[in-house]
């Protein structure tokens, strides 16, 4: 009788990078989208520029800046559509990642091999990230260039360094919404909410103080509240939230060592209960 | 074997009587998938309004006031309402007919309905009906909404801004039976040019922000595309502010010539790229 061997980290590691792979091939055959994907945040970020530019005309800037801590708008508004970007395609990425399997008619496939779910998914978290990670920064320089504003300026490392350490929560927090798509099912419909609802708490175009106390308490539990505002005061001296750099980046790092683990643990939690239930096939 | 008997039951299937009914039955059906998935409904609601507070919020950074509630907030908030409102109806018309045939195509039932003697017309026209309701109620709560939370929106000519509206919904309307028929030919890079036109109408059309925001360049461009005029012309008469492409008169002329005539335009255009696809035997091919 065959007995079932456990895989090693190191055919792990090779199951999730075929995943990250099979998708980067995947999306390599569709390069108008990845233009697109460049090109919306700059005219996503242009509208309430524009709109602003019309309605103060010559104040702008300087009533910008009484409101946000920046005349800068450009690059403000640019950092904020384009961390939605990077929000964004972690939520849809991870949660539908199920669903891409299903309409692929590979999901039962993968289920039926030795290799768990969470590898794969963390596959579809790095090819997620890397494609998210360029179209935002391709999309921050060349929306910098079109309005005319220098996309290097401020502490550039420090920004970067927000946003690496910012993506493994970012991701933690998708897995968790990944097991809420996994029961519900209806995956379109929900992270097309969620998205906007994670924009608005973020502060996609304005600083979370304008928000009512309460809903600011929410905003502060996510971390692409943290990433946004870390990233804007790094480039633009907006201010961080608890005043120093290092104070904003240690509760990105809480949040790093606490929302992975703690989202494996609910998604592995839902999706045993959903295979042992429904099943996880229907949809 | 049954024999077709064709002069007992042609009644039922022309005329006026049939056309409705065969709209009732699509539209019903239509109505039933939107149903059976709760949580879309739900969502659609609550993004509508985010999406709403989000750009009037970030308008609102650029004003003296800030947040706080003044005449001018209500300018920036009607902007953003109103460009929002014809931004979804004219969403709905432009893509949600070629997204249903193809949506026909994958799922492998067009060419079952091209075999059912029911209207075409009709068949295009009821993949919008329940949307565009849906649309209006979602827009009419939202105006609710911004006016509650940044102050009274302004509704100068209430009934000349309804007729703007429907004219430019139905031109919107032949546009998109126009998009249908570059769906059937170009398949499933529909997709990513139904994205690419909404982006380009998006900042062509000014929906979000006055024309005098654009470059002199591209206003000329906006001057040649008639939905532009329909834009203009809605927030002018709602707002109660100068018209800024041309006087309102000749915007009222150009937004009806394009409501008249679109429909007719883009259902040729349909009928003849359908008879290009079932020629060469395509209209199921994806």
């Amino acid at each position: 009788m065959a007995t079932i061997t456990h895989p090693t980290f190191g055919q792990k590691l090779s199951a999730m990078l075929a995943e990250t792979r099979l998708r980067l091939l995947n999306i390599s055959r569709y390069p108008g989208q990845l233009v697109l994907e460049i090109i919306i945040p700059v005219v996503f970020a242009s509208m309430p520029m524009l709109l602003g530019r019309a309605t103060a005309g010559a104040d702008a800037g300087a009533n910008f800046a009484a409101n946000t801590g920046t005349a800068n708008y450009v690059a403000f508004l640019l950092i904020g559509s384009n961390v939605f970007t990077l929000v964004s395609n972690a939520f849809w990425h991870i949660a539908y990642w199920l669903r891409f399997e299903q309409e692929t008619g590979t999901l039962e496939a993968i289920y039926l091999t030795p290799t768990s779910s969470l590898n794969l998914a963390a596959g579809v978290a790095v090819y997620s990230a890397i494609r998210g990670l360029t179209a935002a920064i391709l999309s921050y320089i060349i929306g910098c260039l079109v309005f005319q504003v220098n996309p290097l300026q401020g502490d550039v490392l420090l920004a970067l360094a927000f946003i690496f350490v910012g993506l493994i929560p970012l991701y933690g927090v998708a897995f968790l919404f990944g097991a809420l798509v996994l029961k519900v099912k209806e995956s379109n419909a929900l992270v097309s909410l969620m998205q906007w609802v994670v924009s608005f708490l973020m502060g996609i175009f304005f600083p979370i103080t304008v928000l009512p106390p309460f809903i600011r308490f929410v905003a502060l539990l996510f971390p692409p509240t943290w990433i946004t505002n870390g990233v804007r005061s790094s480039l633009l001296g907006v201010g961080f939230f608890f005043g120093q750099w290092y104070f904003d980046m240690a509760v990105l790092w809480a949040f790093l060592l606490f929302a992975p683990l703690f989202s494996f643990w609910v998604f592995n939690r839902v999706e045993r209960n959903v295979k042992a239930n429904e099943g996880v096939g229907e949809f | 074997m049954a024999a077709l008997t064709p002069h007992s039951n042609s009644k039922l299937l022309t005329g006026p009587a049939a056309w409705w009914s065969s709209l009732a039955a699509m539209s019903k059906k239509e109505l039933l998938i939107m149903l059976r998935y709760p949580v879309e409904l739900v969502s659609s609601f609550g993004q509508v309004f985010l999406i709403v507070i989000i750009l009037t919020l970030a308008g609102l950074m650029f004003s003296k006031d800030g947040v706080r509630p003044s005449d001018g907030n209500s300018n920036t908030a009607g902007v953003v309402v109103y460009g929002f409102i014809l931004f979804m109806f004219l969403s709905d018309t432009l893509w949600t007919i070629g997204y249903n045939v193809r949506r026909e195509q994958k799922q492998g039932t067009l060419e079952q309905l091209y075999l059912s003697p029911a209207s075409k017309f009709a068949s295009l026209l009821s993949r919008v009906t329940v949307t565009l309701t849906w649309t209006g109620v979602l827009c009419v709560a939202s105006a609710f909404l911004m006016s509650a939370m940044i102050g009274r929106l302004p509704f100068t000519n209430l009934p000349l801004g309804v007729y703007i509206l429907i004219m430019a919904l139905a031109g919107t309307f032949g546009v998109g039976f126009a998009f249908a028929a570059l769906t059937l030919r170009v398949r499933e890079t529909g997709q990513t040019l139904a994205n690419f036109f909404q982006f380009a109408f998006m900042v062509l059309c000014a929906p979000f922000f006055p024309f005098s925001a654009l470059p002199g360049w591209m206003q000329n461009i906006s001057r040649l595309i008639p939905l532009s005029y329909s834009v203009d012309a809605f927030r002018t008469v709602l707002m109660g502010t100068p018209p800024e492409l041309a006087s309102l008169p000749v915007e009222i002329v150009v937004v009806t010539a394009f409501g008249l005539l679109m429909p007719f335009a883009g259902y040729w255009l349909y009928r003849r790229e359908e008879d290009i696809a079932r020629t060469k035997g395509s209209l199921s091919e994806y």
